[in-house]
């Protein structure tokens, strides 16, 4: 039963994670169309920069924030690249954001070298029901949860959140009534950045990251935003959650080694369910 | 239009077939690269670089230093893989970001069978039949996905193979196949490097003439069709599905015989020779050249491992930092990814084509004393 706590918890934590990344995906493809690869680049960079900040004995809370400014700042610069061109299609933004992806190898790899490289979380442990549970893990739970509500009284409320949501609608309707599609497409971008940023400062106690972590984290918050069908941020949460707490039970009760197996598996049978579902008339003209 | 859909950019510029047929018509058609419609000039033009490009490709060997020369059959193995991909996503507009996953499903196929006795040369065989059977068996459900949902789906596919091959104790596990025995015949045993070069070009002239008679047979009009539209082309006939898997099984094949070729040539492999940074290199390599176009293919393979090749030389020259050559090769495929895709959508070839056509066009009409333009 505690091991069964512990794993839930874990698993909901590593979720969050997910869900951040998860829903950077969906925001930037439901104002622009374009789905991000290099959205798990920010989680590394924001991660590393936070790391770094830290050695050189910046206090917590002020590095972590400094590395999600920093993550939004190079989603901003992949949104300008990869859709500041007219007429770039959102397929071949999709190929651009590839190729930033692996230009940020070069980067990340030049400034923090191959290796992997972690920092120190919240430290403790509470117990709860006779399982010990990191306290870091809690703190992730909550400050997603806390990112979640904004997101979703930025959308339902404010006027830039409706401009956010009259493009990802209608594009041309909102050109109209002077909304600019495309500065909202960045916006859409810098905030993707943070999320990712956000997703990696928080993660990184947990996973040690390096310059190639984020196929993992990309793999992952694709799924969730699948079965958000790439457009919903609270069905994105809610099978972020699900694969998380999945993969924590395979890797906790199974194997270690096949926790992405049965994700990457539950992905594909899930996307196929999907496309089987859509006549093909339908996805053509989306 | 993008660089993934370059095909059915393609489809959708050509003019009204048959207006006139003057030469002009025809240059404006940049079909696929052997095209029946190709002017003569072009088909003669088009001969005759093969020609010079095959007798350079068959005198190089001997003149080569021993590390020029595996960079040689390297270069002819991944122009097989680009060949197949450049198909798949020039004609049926199918991106796959997860091609390793073939060259890998060959390299172990030819390695195992390899290792436990078979005749090398069957083993050799069996390689693209495993990975065509493979991805005919895993196509029929992977291809209902469209756009990003296949290209997530192509490199979760080898993300799944790679963590399984480290699983599995009958493939040697994260360790890999050592000791794969060098390719013979007969008796004969291929042991020189320059004989791996012999072959692997040859298998590069096969993979070349296949793809060849796909792209002008009646099946090769029928994926240009499903290119530009799926619907249109299934309701003018087209068996979309059966064609889109075909191109995909076809591709797996190419992709299977090179890995083959590159198990017995290395010798060793474990799961870790198949990275997606592979997969993405011969993604590069097929859009930088040119999709759907076998010249693009063969041109963007050889560019992208020679510009590799010699960044790699000047990262390990002493003085530079270890780390120099893995940055160099990440930056360069990024940056001719993007730069391609942003400013050359269609790639290198295309781009040249249309650019010479141009000016036999320009000549043309110079010489009737017509000034329309285009």
């Amino acid at each position: 039963m505690s091991d069964f706590l512990v794993y839930l918890i874990t698993g909901l934590g590593t979720g969050c994670g997910i869900a951040l990344i998860g829903s950077g995906l969906v925001l930037i493809h439901r104002v622009t169309r374009v789905v991000n690869f290099a959205q798990g680049t920010f989680a590394v960079v924001g991660a590393l920069t936070a790391i770094s900040l830290l050695d050189t004995g910046l206090p917590h809370g002020l590095a972590e924030v400094l590395g999600v400014a920093v993550a939004a700042v190079v989603g901003l610069l992949c949104g300008m690249i990869a859709i500041g061109r007219r007429g770039t299609s959102p397929q071949a933004a999709l190929m651009v954001t590839l190729g930033l992806g692996i230009l940020a190898y070069a980067v990340e790899v030049m400034l923090w070298g191959d290796q992997g490289r972690s920092s120190e979380g919240l430290s403790g442990a509470v117990t709860v029901f006779g399982a010990r549970i990191q306290t870091h893990y809690l703190l992730i739970i909550g400050v997603t949860a806390a990112v979640f509500a904004a997101l979703a009284a930025l959308f339902g409320r404010t006027d830039a959140g409706k401009a956010l949501s009259a493009c990802s609608s209608n594009p041309y309707a909102a050109r109209v009534v002077g909304i600019s599609v495309t500065r909202m497409g960045l916006i859409a971008f810098a905030v993707g950045g943070a999320l990712g940023g956000l997703a990696g400062v928080l993660l990184a106690p947990m996973n040690s990251m390096a310059f190639d972590s984020d196929v993992a984290l990309i793999i992952n918050g694709f799924a969730a935003a699948v079965v958000g069908s790439m457009h919903h941020i609270g069905r994105t949460l809610a099978g972020a959650l699900f694969l998380g707490v999945a993969e924590a039970m395979v890797a906790g009760y199974g194997s270690a080694t096949y926790q992405t197996v049965v994700a990457l598996g539950l992905v594909l049978a899930l996307m196929i369910g999907q496309a089987a579902r859509t006549h093909s008339v339908v996805a053509e003209a989306g | 239009m993008s660089a993934v859909t370059s095909g059915r950019e393609r489809a959708v510029s050509q003019p009204p077939g048959g207006a006139g047929g003057t030469e002009d018509t025809d240059s404006s058609d940049a079909g696929g690269p052997f095209g029946a419609r190709f002017a003569g000039r072009g088909r003669r033009a088009g001969l005759v670089a093969a020609g010079a490009a095959g007798a350079v490709t068959l005198a190089l060997p001997p003149m080569l230093t021993a590390s020029q020369l595996s960079v040689y059959i390297l270069l002819a193995l991944s122009a097989m893989v680009t060949v197949g991909l450049s198909l798949l996503m020039g004609y049926a507009g199918q991106v796959s970001i997860g091609q390793a996953s073939f060259y890998a499903i060959g390299a172990y196929t030819a390695g195992l069978l390899g290792v436990h006795g078979t005749p090398p040369l069957l083993a050799l065989a069996a390689a693209p039949l495993i990975a065509a059977l493979f991805a005919a068996a895993i196509g029929g459900p992977l291809l209902r996905l469209r756009g990003h949902h296949l290209a997530f789906a192509t490199i979760a596919l080898q993300l799944i193979l790679i963590s399984l091959l480290g699983e599995a104790d009958w493939a040697g596990g994260s360790v890999g196949l050592q000791g794969i025995p060098r390719l013979s015949a007969g008796g004969t045993e291929l042991g020189e490097d320059i004989h791996y070069a012999y072959l692997a070009w040859a298998a590069v002239a096969v993979t070349v003439l296949v793809a060849r008679n796909v792209v002008t047979s009646r099946a090769g009009r029928g994926l240009r069709a499903l290119a530009t539209s799926e619907t249109a082309a299934s309701a003018s006939g087209v068996p979309v599905a059966r064609y889109k898997l075909a191109v995909f099984t076809l591709a797996a094949a190419f992709a299977g015989l090179a890995g083959g070729i590159y198990a017995f040539f290395i010798g060793y492999i474990n799961p870790g020779s198949f990275p997606v940074l592979l997969s993405i290199q011969f993604l590069v390599m097929a859009v930088v050249g040119g999709l759907g176009t076998i010249w693009g293919a063969l041109l963007g393979a050889t560019a992208i491992t020679l510009i590799v090749q010699f960044l790699n030389d000047l990262g390990s020259r002493p003085g530079m930092p270890a780390s120099a050559p893995s940055i160099l090769n990440y930056a360069v495929y990024a940056a001719l990814l993007i730069l391609v895709v942003l400013f050359l959508p269609r790639g290198i070839v295309p781009a040249l084509r249309d650019a010479w056509q141009r000016r036999i066009a320009g000549h043309v009409r110079a010489g009737t004393g017509t000034v329309e333009r285009a």
